[in-house]
């Protein structure tokens, strides 16, 4: 009897802890991870906040063939040993029926292949590495793994398309941070705006993390006087960049990336960031319905502005709900549903559809105009946003 | 490859400008190491908590700054809030472990550093806070040269507190006391000296100045994080061993030298090193040709 009541509470304890198998049996499961702690916490929450308010939009609407959706949320601390581990329970605990990675580079790229191999279907956020949708070792793509953010590169061309040809800069400077992302964004810009017949006047690449003091970087670039500056880095990085420089008096237009998108770049680089322009996946004043109902809503839930990392994790997060609605929960067929997007009517951009799983969509350029960003301008041409396959 | 050609090295302007860049964080630095310094001086121990206590200041200093408003009442109180601190290190850790092999109080010394980055993180929250302090000094401008108003304020400040330094140490009866301990504690104390209050006196001036250095650096940088003791931590430590363990003019020179060859390997040479290798360079070369520091005597 004592034998049976102790394995009872232990079952119990084992039931309490299985998330959501308390709930109804048919719920569909869809996992999802982010750095919700530690040194990317902003962002992790960022991108857990907009999934959830997709969720409760799915569900809201009637879930998905009736059915309710359920969202299984892990912190992977940005940390690719406990991204694996995410991963493997996923698949066998939770057994959800696809993912969405509203994470970073290093957590999501050691998933890819986990994934790839258990035919379990995944759409990254805003994870920039090659080796997301790559498998380098077999020297051909994950096909189950679909990325809504673009390539570094990609982004990169995209904002030297706009540097040379909108901006007229005809000398550049180029700060970089030391990491996967910042050296493929500005590679990829250097190598367009080369092509496009600017000048590069200096390649300079700072420790990431760490770098705090950009001061004899910005002391270099301002003595070539270049008309635009691109700079590669987070949020701190960034508005560290953009407050130095201008302690500095130096008058180059700053153009930065996805990574100044962040409402904490604005808080810390405060008015010094007026003016800035980057490259991004998120257009606020796109006014299609999709746009302006998310910005709203996000900004009614949590109080505050979404950012590009929610936007892009929630687009993650619909591309994978839209396909389950189209092809069911086998996640063979959910595959072969996101193969054949076509013209989808995304939140961050029309996505046209998916080459070797990299998105084919419009890269926006924003500008901060009164403390917040604002259109500036759309980067289309299919040369510089289509991306480049292997 | 990410070598830029060096066709732009040539601006004499750029070379001021990188001066000023150079020397204003090698005064930040002068003013964390210095506490290391004296503190191996007179007990012989690696004070790796230092680092914590210069954080503590940042914290203080952003936190009085945000209840009060002006950032010079924020200095003062960064630098009483780690003064303090630094007197309870000594007082509750370092003093109970002194009977012991010198790895206990180092080790200690490295839990602690630990444990306080961990308690600002619960504390204050793992996100970067801005120290966006008016100061009132305004720019220094001169052609295209420009010192900023945050270089200036560290200037000022570190030239004031070593000089208030050099002067106590060197004409004060308690100075003299500090610098005869550093050289022999007993004999001092068979003078009848109270070293255990040197030994106080000597953890709070030092950890003051690593307060007023946090302070700095969150104005210089408008950011104070949980960790940002982390790098201090162990350059310090090779800017003291570069100054010549216990010397109070070497570790100044030496906070210099580091500051101005970092600034000038990223900036004038463009050499694309990671900045915090040029301490750690300099200490290996300096522990093989003199290992009795830049200033000292062989």
């Amino acid at each position: 009897m004592r034998r049976l009541g102790l394995m009872g509470m232990v079952c119990g304890l084992f039931l309490f802890f299985i998330p959501g198998t308390g709930q109804a049996q048919d719920a569909i499961k869809i996992g999802f991870f982010a750095p919700i702690t530690g040194p990317a916490a902003a962002d992790g929450m960022s991108a857990k906040h907009a999934v959830e308010l997709g969720l409760k939009e799915v569900n809201d609407g009637g879930g998905i063939r009736g059915k309710k959706v359920e969202l299984i949320i892990y912190d992977d601390r940005l940390n690719p040993q406990e991204a694996v581990a995410i991963a493997n329970k996923l698949i066998e605990r939770d057994k959800v029926v696809g993912v969405v990675s509203g994470s970073y580079s290093g957590p999501t790229r050691v998933t890819a292949p986990i994934f790839q191999k258990a035919g379990m279907p995944m759409v990254a956020g805003y994870a920039v590495h090659p080796d997301v949708t790559w498998d380098p070792t077999q020297k051909k793509p994950n096909d189950f793994i679909f990325r809504n953010g673009y390539l570094g590169e990609v982004e990169g061309a995209a904002a030297a398309e706009f540097a040379v040809k909108n901006l007229k800069a005809k000398r550049i400077s180029v700060i970089s941070m030391d990491n996967d992302f910042g050296r493929a964004i500005s590679a990829g810009f250097a190598e367009r705006a080369e092509k496009l017949g600017s000048a590069i006047l200096t390649k300079q690449m700072y420790k990431f993390p760490g770098e705090k003091d950009f001061r004899p970087f910005l002391t270099r670039i301002k003595e070539g006087n270049p008309e635009v500056i691109f700079a590669a880095g987070y949020y701190n990085e960034a508005a560290s960049i953009v407050r130095q420089a201008k302690e500095l008096g130096i008058t180059a237009q700053i153009l930065g990336e996805e990574g100044f998108d962040s409402p904490k770049f604005l808080e810390i680089a405060g008015p010094a960031a007026e003016g800035v322009i980057i490259a991004t996946n998120l257009d606020r004043d796109d006014p299609r319905p999709v746009v302006q109902n998310f910005l709203a809503n996000y900004r009614k839930a949590y109080n505050e502005d979404a950012d590009m990392v929610g936007a892009s994790s929630y687009d993650a997060f619909m591309i994978l709900v839209d396909a389950i609605k189209k092809a069911g929960t086998d996640p063979k067929a959910i595959q072969k549903a996101l193969l054949e997007t076509k013209d989808y009517n995304g939140l961050t951009g029309k996505i046209s559809r998916f080459v070797q799983g990299e998105v084919v969509k419009p890269v926006q350029i924003q500008v901060v105009k009164g403390g917040k960003f604002r259109r500036l301008a759309v980067i289309d041409n299919p040369e510089v946003i289509t991306p480049p396959t292997k | 490859m990410w070598f830029d050609d060096c066709s732009l090295l040539t601006g004499f302007n750029m070379l001021w400008q990188q001066l000023a860049n150079g020397i204003a964080i090698g005064s930040v630095y002068a003013l964390i190491s210095l506490g290391l310094t004296m503190v191996y001086g007179i007990l012989r121990i690696l004070h790796v908590a230092h680092a914590g206590i210069y954080a503590l200041g940042a914290y203080v200093g952003w936190f009085s700054f945000r209840l009060v408003g002006d950032f010079w009442v924020s200095l003062l109180f960064g630098m009483a809030g780690a003064a303090v601190a630094g007197y309870l290190v000594e007082r509750f850790l370092y003093s109970p472990l002194l009977h012991l092999p010198r790895i206990a109080p180092l080790i200690a010394s490295i839990g602690l550093f630990i444990a306080l980055e961990e308690a600002f993180r619960i504390v204050a929250g793992p996100h970067t806070l801005t120290y966006n302090a008016r100061i009132g000094l305004g720019d220094l401008s001169i052609g295209s040269f420009k010192l900023t108003e945050t270089q200036i304020l560290i200037l000022l400040v570190t030239v004031v507190i070593l000089i208030v330094l050099w002067t106590f140490l060197t004409r004060t009866r308690i100075g003299l006391a500090m610098r005869a301990c550093a050289m022999d504690a007993e004999t001092t104390s068979s003078f009848g000296v109270n070293v255990g209050r040197i030994i106080a006196i000597n953890f709070i001036l030092g950890s003051a100045m690593a307060g007023a250095a946090g302070v700095l650096i969150g104005v210089y940088d408008n950011q104070v994080w949980p960790t940002m003791g982390s790098i201090p931590a162990y350059k310090a430590l090779a800017i003291v061993v570069l100054g010549g363990l216990g010397n109070i003019p070497g570790t100044v020179v030496a906070s210099i030298v580091v500051g101005l060859s970092e600034t000038f390997f990223i900036g004038v040479l463009a050499i694309p090193f990671p900045r915090d290798a040029v301490a750690f360079i300099a200490m290996i070369l300096v522990l093989m040709f003199r290992p009795y520091g830049l200033l000292g005597k062989a």
